[in-house]
């Protein structure tokens, strides 16, 4: 198909786009979901999260490889006819709008919670829809160039992390393994909630310019957002006292609080409103793959209408219906069981049919 | 944005400029002078500057007439050239009276409309009886200055003339700096009434042929009266004309103008503006001087370096203010809190208003500034400094917090050596007050997202805007922020999308020969 050949993303965009969602809000609170689960043995639950996600990811491109010139949507469709692909295009539209939701409506409520307290919801995600259409509308090229600039803009940010270090007591992480393997493994399914965000790869693999470098780039990406995990849950866990970390909500800001300057106190709060272009490289991706399916649901090239759409339709809903952090979690964890679904059952499934598929297909040729 | 431009296609079609009092376009000359001098006289009915000299050329003893707007003609060449040698000269071997108007540009054409323009233009023409073919002499010659030293973009070590208003003496200053048969020109004529020459510039086996072909497309398609100057030329042909960013870079300097051909840009001429255009432009090279080059490239990247925080500070400073002092005074250290608290102390504004009041009159005085004899913009000077100053302070209008804020913003604005960049940049300030004011820091990252939106998918020619930085392109940041050594750099910047992409060799020794 052509149309992909002309919007196509470099293979360091393909990585901080899959990176980029990848590392969302989750971030904030991850350090005190792993420690109510593992304790300070949570790292490792990291580390076998990291490996069940490039698992997933490296399945997706071997899926992907087999029509490696169109989207998920276009592969159904392919081997599956039309039907399915519309109807896999309605569901990933239906997934990637909830998600992409979740994760916009989460970002407005984090917000409000620590900057603007008295600031209306509806008009924060007002505000941020602006930028939100300006980048979604466009095609993939830009959205590369948002990941792209936004990683080497917030980056440094892991930097401050160093300072808390000065404080740390190592012994936290010691014994290894103190409560067996039990705990790790409940902790390894938050984890593996964490690194999701690389199936955004069903949609970004056609634009990818050089294709061959597809499972080398979305390993680099998911080792990139584990060391960005890691660094953040040990500095956290050796700072806290394994008790003290569950009382914070996000300790992931509550970390930067003892960051201070002679001229800069409360770094946290300048770090927060720089945290809103880490949380916007999740929630536009997702946007995008939203009304990328839904142009192709309804067969148009166009997608910048649906963009629209999709705003005030986020929009409506918060007016309508009242939003707490706590019911947004809950939601959360409602579409990841879909998610697991759709990450890792789904390819493996459409991997091995495909795979007895050639396999068939070239013994009838013989 | 649609909908504006149905409208104004609509518009277009509507109107009819075009059409004057009696179309010339098929009409031939007659082989009849009388009948000649009478359409001529016709065509410029009410034209006193018109000069009609009837003579009888000597050598063939025929009644002729030279036609000519006074203002536009060179008298002398006239004279000595044209009129001299018809009237008084006979060469016994020519039969003809060709040889004896000694000019180079000698032109023959029989249509009316030629004719005319050729008038306009400053040619004179020769019409002679019993011939149906008239002779144009080019002996432009009209009012014009002298060059003379850039100055807006004025430089220390940089070539010291600026382009004049003439187009072809701009077209001699760059091809000064590059004298090589590769540098074609293309003339593009626009404007029913005006008759504006465009003369693009550009390297052809290093400018991008697409890129070309984009440009030269665009300005085919304008159709209008007349355009006065290259800036307004811009407007009719870049990318987005809702941008606050300029997209194509404007300059009185040939010798900057030749350095962006040799990078593998194009430059269009603009006949009558002292002006011309450089395109694609990007973001980046609104930040780069000439003397960047002329000083040593430490002290050139560190000047570098400080545009960009310049770019930065006058964007962001007076917003980060009314952030910082209406929503988050808690990020500031006590000490300075207690000083900043002390200086606002018999301040009755909040910060947004105390903020705004300050920038409009310093734009004002700016504003004022310019426009003003430099007889009395000093007045403006010193009458601004106490108003901005001590004054404003004193009666508990603003505060001294404020007035370093304003200070330094203006400072920081006019770092930028790119007037038009400047001026953007400035403007740019006051929407992030305004949202710095009703969502503090939030705002101002929802401000930065919305410029950044912006800023990557913005286009000059077709060619990404925000290269080398986004789309990301590293080898291209040699002369960046940083700008190496120029033995260093032996490319040609991507970001210009030249097809010849090596500029030089590697002329530095290796190892330790000397």
């Amino acid at each position: 198909m052509i149309k992909y050949a002309k919007n196509q993303i470099t293979f360091m965009q393909y990585i901080f786009l899959i990176h980029g969602v990848q590392v969302g809000v989750g971030l904030l609170t991850l350090p005190r979901e792993l420690a109510e689960k593992a304790g300070t043995d949570g790292w490792i639950a990291l580390i076998l999260g990291w490996l069940f996600s490039t698992l997933g990811s490296l399945i997706i491109i071997q899926v992907m490889k087999k029509y490696p010139n169109g989207t998920i949507i276009d592969l159904l469709t392919h081997f599956f006819g039309k039907w399915v692909g519309k109807i896999a295009a309605f569901i990933f539209v239906l997934y990637f709008a909830f998600l992409g939701s979740i994760v916009f409506v989460r970002e407005g409520l984090f917000i409000q919670f620590w900057v603007l307290p008295q600031t209306n919801l509806f008009i924060l995600l007002l505000l941020l829809s602006i930028p939100s259409y300006l980048i979604v509308r466009n095609n993939i090229t830009i959205l590369g160039r948002y990941a792209e600039l936004v990683f080497f803009m917030t980056t440094w940010v892991l930097f401050f992390y160093s300072t808390p270090l000065k404080e740390a007591h190592w012994l936290h992480l010691l014994p290894f393994i103190k409560g067996g393997w039990e705990p790790i493994l409940a902790a390894a399914k938050t984890t593996t909630f964490s690194f999701l965000g690389f199936e955004i790869a069903f949609f970004l693999y056609p634009f990818l310019q050089k294709k061959q470098k597809a499972s080398i780039g979305i390993v680099i990406a998911n080792i990139l957002t584990l060391a960005v995990f890691l660094i953040v849950t040990i500095v956290a866990f050796t700072f806290y006292s394994p008790d003290e970390i569950t009382q914070y909500k996000e300790p992931t800001i509550n970390l930067l609080k003892i960051v201070e300057f002679r001229f800069l106190e409360r770094l946290e709060i300048v770090f927060l409103s720089l945290y809103i272009f880490v949380i916007s490289t999740t929630v536009l991706p997702l946007f995008f793959s939203t009304v990328l399916s839904a142009s192709q649901l309804f067969g148009k090239q166009d997608h910048s209408k649906y963009v629209v759409w999709l705003l005030l339709l986020n929009l409506v809903y918060v007016l309508l219906l009242p939003q707490s952090l706590g019911g947004n979690r809950q939601l959360q964890k409602e579409i990841e069981s879909i998610s697991l679904i759709l990450v890792y059952v789904f390819p493996i499934c459409l991997w091995v049919y495909l795979w007895l598929y050639t396999c068939l297909k070239r013994r009838v040729l013989k | 944005m649609l909908f504006f431009r149905k409208y104004h296609n609509k518009k277009k079609q509507q109107s009819s400029f075009h059409i004057q009092n009696n179309d010339l376009s098929e009409k031939l000359i007659s082989s009849q002078l009388l009948e000649n001098i009478a359409e001529i006289q016709n065509i410029f009915s009410e034209t006193p500057d018109l000069v009609v000299k009837n003579i009888v050329i000597k050598q063939t003893k025929c009644p002729a007439a030279l036609v000519y707007l006074s203002g536009l003609t060179d008298t002398k060449t006239i004279n000595n050239h044209v009129l001299n040698p018809l009237l008084f000269e006979v060469e016994k071997e020519q039969k003809d009276f060709d040889a004896q108007v000694s000019l180079g540009d000698v032109k023959e054409n029989n249509t009316w409309q030629k004719i005319e323009s050729a008038i306009l233009a400053g040619n004179s023409v020769l019409f002679i009886d019993k011939r149906n073919k008239a002779f144009i002499f080019n002996t432009q010659g009209w009012p014009q200055r002298g060059i003379e030293d850039t100055t807006i973009e004025s430089s220390l070590r940089g070539e010291h003339l600026g382009f004049t208003e003439t187009g072809s003496t701009n077209i001699a200053l760059i091809r000064r700096h590059i004298q090589n048969r590769e540098l074609k020109m293309k003339e593009i004529t626009v404007g029913a009434r005006g008759n504006l020459k465009l003369t693009i510039m550009y390297l052809a086996d290093v400018a991008k042929p697409e890129v070309l072909k984009e440009l030269v497309d665009r300005l085919n398609k304008i159709d209008v009266d007349s355009i006065l100057n290259a800036a307004s030329l811009a407007e009719y042909i870049e990318d987005n004309p809702y941008s606050p960013f300029p997209q194509l870079f404007i300059t009185e300097r040939p010798d900057f103008a030749a350095a962006e051909i040799l990078q593998g840009r194009i430059v269009t001429v603009v006949d009558r503006s002292p002006n011309v255009l450089i395109g694609p432009a990007t973001f980046e090279i609104f930040f780069k001087s000439m003397d960047d080059y002329g000083a040593r490239w430490l002290v050139a990247s560190f000047i570098r370096l400080m545009r960009y925080f310049g770019f930065f500070v006058a964007i962001f400073l007076p917003a980060t203010y009314i952030a910082v002092i209406a929503f988050h005074f808690e990020i500031i250290p006590l000490k300075l809190l207690l000083s900043i608290g002390a200086s606002r102390e018999r301040v009755p504004f909040p910060p947004f208003i105390e903020a705004i009041v300050m920038e409009i009159t310093l734009e004002m005085l700016r504003e004022a500034g310019i426009r003003l004899p430099a007889k009395i913009g000093q007045t403006v000077g010193i009458v601004g400094g106490i108003v901005i100053g001590q004054a404003a302070v004193e009666a508990g209008i603003v505060s001294n917090i404020m007035v370093i804020v304003v200070a330094l913003t203006a400072i920081a604005s006019f770092i930028i050596p790119n007037y038009d960049m400047g001026a953007a940049i400035r403007m740019l300030r006051f929407p992030m007050m305004i949202v710095a004011s009703f969502f503090g820091f939030v705002g101002l990252t929802v401000g930065l997202m919305t410029l950044i939106a912006h800023f990557i998918s913005l286009q000059s020619l077709g060619t990404p805007y925000g290269s080398p930085i986004a789309p990301l392109r590293f080898p291209d940041w040699k002369d960046l922020f940083i700008r190496f050594p120029e033995w260093s750099i032996l490319k040609r910047p991507e970001s210009t999308r030249a097809i010849q992409t090596l500029k030089a060799k590697s002329n530095r020794s290796e190892g330790d020969e000397h």
